[in-house]
């Protein structure tokens, strides 16, 4: 019953928005500083933090303590914000220029970090200029700052699921699996359909499926053993053998959302919107002229009332809005086409184990997530799967 | 019905090339007016509102689409998806191989009310589709320049892989595609949760 015992070895890591800084080379902003005796400590920040809090550095602590050599110790204070040219002592405010002639500090310009840390070695490297503090996450409904033991648990479950799904076609395919997180239901689950083949299936290859897969953790390159895993290889379809059945474009995560739609539809059938309902009553092509007049400079920002999909799900229907809410765990990251389809179809959550640095469109070549102008985002995480809980972890299903 | 001669000018070599083009832009439009779509006869009035495309080769027009997002609850189902599955299923069913169906596509046009989404322009160049015409530019998920520049994979990293580029004229009949779009938003969008506007139920 303990097969998820490894699961402690799994890591979730949020792929971000965009491209975080390296930490040696965060922005910074130049402050006025000084060095204050000691006994004067309290007086002087409690003062300086009711005249001039620091709003927009919460994270950078105002007092700097520093060991000096001789077993003495600094402290120094930040009074406000410099301006990036050295020598503009007229922007120090009038209330903490009197401070500073008060206690007869003697100001310099130093540099502090613009942004909270995002990570611990981001924290380590801005500590080095001026300290911070470091909020280490939480746990929040969309896991971004983190995941409940119980919705880790949950996670690694279902990229177990699509990592048997993947290996269980002939060749190393891409895998898809659409989760309700709410019931944790599978909605739909489905490989690469570029080529399918209904050749039985020889077990030796799912023994190399598996070493391939140790060997794509440690690497990550795309070898020529992965052709056949579409969001890899999207231009090599006319190259492969043809089979039973193919299509260029049926990569995983398409045909995933095609059979989400489609168990929509049987689920349920008609629906209030329904585009044959609307034919009856309005007659067409005759138009009220109140409406034309709102319209009347189209223009490219009309294009999302253009998509049919753009609104929000309804709260009073019980029919599913697309995959609103849902999420999807796939092998490998997703193309720009899977990616996009994706943001279509209103996914909340994408989990991927693999980094497809050739083609990928979450972080490795493009990072949808991260276009503002998109009418959708979705949050992106990448499962790590290690090596030995990987083999054991998918023969034990 | 104009097509702006400068910019078509612009885009094509040789005059010859110009008038080649030329021509089938003409028809292209003429046909994005009339056509109405073959096989659903319950939606023909509504088909008229939606994003149309069309693939031409050999100065034919072999396959048509429109978005039917709507009726399959399918958001992927955009007008270039439909037509490029249409052409696919026709070269499937003359047994064409994935190399005939590769080469086919190479020779193909694809002629589009407004600028392919980030998702068909991947796919267009997956296919290595000859030359894409929009209409309006999409300035939310145009990948053919407005967001992303997916028609040119010259991304080294592309590159390795095979990817594939096309030539790619915005602003073609931009007139006639803000028209069919004006048509499609005055009517309200029918199936979405919430209506733009409210929409008269019986
Ligand atoms: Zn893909
Ligand atoms: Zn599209």
């Amino acid at each position: 019953m303990d097969k998820f015992k490894d699961n402690e070895s799994w890591e979730i890591i949020h792929i971000p928005d965009k491209l975080p800084f390296p930490p040696h080379q965060q922005p910074t902003v130049n402050v006025y500083a000084a060095v204050i005796d000691p006994k004067h400590a309290n007086t002087i920040v409690r003062k300086l933090n009711k005249i001039l809090p620091l709003e927009n550095l919460r994270h950078v602590k105002r007092v700097r303590k520093q060991h000096l050599d001789g077993g003495s110790t600094h402290l120094s204070v930040i009074l406000c914000l410099a301006g990036e040219n050295d020598s503009q002592l007229d922007i120090i405010p009038q209330e903490v220029a009197e401070l500073i002639d008060f206690y007869q500090l003697k100001t310099s310009i130093t540099k502090v970090c613009r942004y909270a840390p995002l990570s611990k070695e981001e924290w380590v490297e801005q500590c080095k200029l001026w300290p911070t503090s470091f909020h280490p996450p939480t746990y929040n409904i969309n896991g971004i700052t983190g995941f409940s033991e119980e919705e880790s648990h949950s996670v690694f479950t279902f990229m177990k699921l699509a990592l048997n799904l993947a290996k269980s076609e002939r060749q190393m395919v891409n895998a898809a699996v659409i989760v309700d997180p709410s019931t944790n239901e599978v909605i739909a689950r489905a490989c690469d359909q570029v080529y399918s083949c209904s050749c039985p299936i020889n077990h030796e290859v799912t023994k190399t499926h598996d070493n391939m897969l140790l060997n794509s953790s440690a690497t990550e390159e795309p070898k020529l053993l992965y052709d056949g895993v579409s969001c890899l290889n999207p231009w090599g379809w006319s190259n492969q053998k043809s089979c039973d059945s193919w299509h260029p474009l049926r990569h995983a995560a398409i045909v995933a959302i095609e059979d989400s739609a489609t168990r929509d539809r049987n689920l349920f059938p008609g629906g209030r919107h329904d585009l044959a309902d609307i034919d009856h009553v309005q007659p067409a092509l005759t138009y009220p002229s109140s409406k034309k007049q709102k319209t009347k400079s189209m223009h490219v920002n009309d294009y999302e009332e253009l998509d049919p999909h753009t609104n929000d799900c309804d709260p009073v229907s019980s029919r599913p809005y697309l995959c609103t809410g849902y999420d999807i765990y796939l092998i490998w990251e997703p193309c720009a086409m899977c990616a996009m389809a994706l943001v279509h179809q209103r996914i909340k959550r994408i989990f991927y184990a693999f980094s497809n640095l050739k083609a990928g469109a979450l972080g490795s070549v493009h990072r949808l997530q991260g276009e503002k102008s998109l009418n959708h985002h979705y949050a992106v995480f990448k499962v790590l799967l290690p090596q030995e809980s990987l083999n054991r972890g998918v023969k034990t299903e | 019905m104009m097509v702006s001669s400068n910019l078509s000018r612009r885009s094509f070599g040789s005059s010859r090339d110009f008038d080649l083009i030329n021509h089938t832009v003409l028809l292209i439009i003429e046909l994005l007016r009339s056509f109405t779509w073959r096989h659903s006869s319950t939606h023909s009035r509504s088909s008229l509102f939606f994003v149309r495309c069309v693939i031409v080769m050999d100065r034919k027009v072999i396959s048509c689409g429109r978005n039917r997002t709507n009726e399959t609850r399918n958001a992927t189902r955009h007008a270039e998806i439909e037509a490029i599955d249409v052409l696919l299923d026709q070269w499937k069913e003359i047994k064409l191989s994935q190399a005939e169906v590769s080469k086919m596509f190479t020779n193909c046009y694809l002629y589009v009310t407004c600028e392919p989404c980030i998702m068909c322009a991947t796919a267009l160049s997956f296919l290595g589709i000859k030359e894409v015409y929009y209409g309006c530019a999409n300035d939310k998920f145009g990948g053919c320049g407005s967001i992303l520049s997916l028609h040119k994979s010259d991304k080294t990293s592309c590159e390795e892989v095979g990817g594939k580029s096309y030539k790619c004229t915005g602003g073609i009949m931009a007139e006639e595609a803000v028209s069919l779009f004006r048509n499609f938003y005055e009517l309200g969008n029918p199936n979405a949760p919430k209506p733009h506007r409210p929409i008269q139920q019986p």
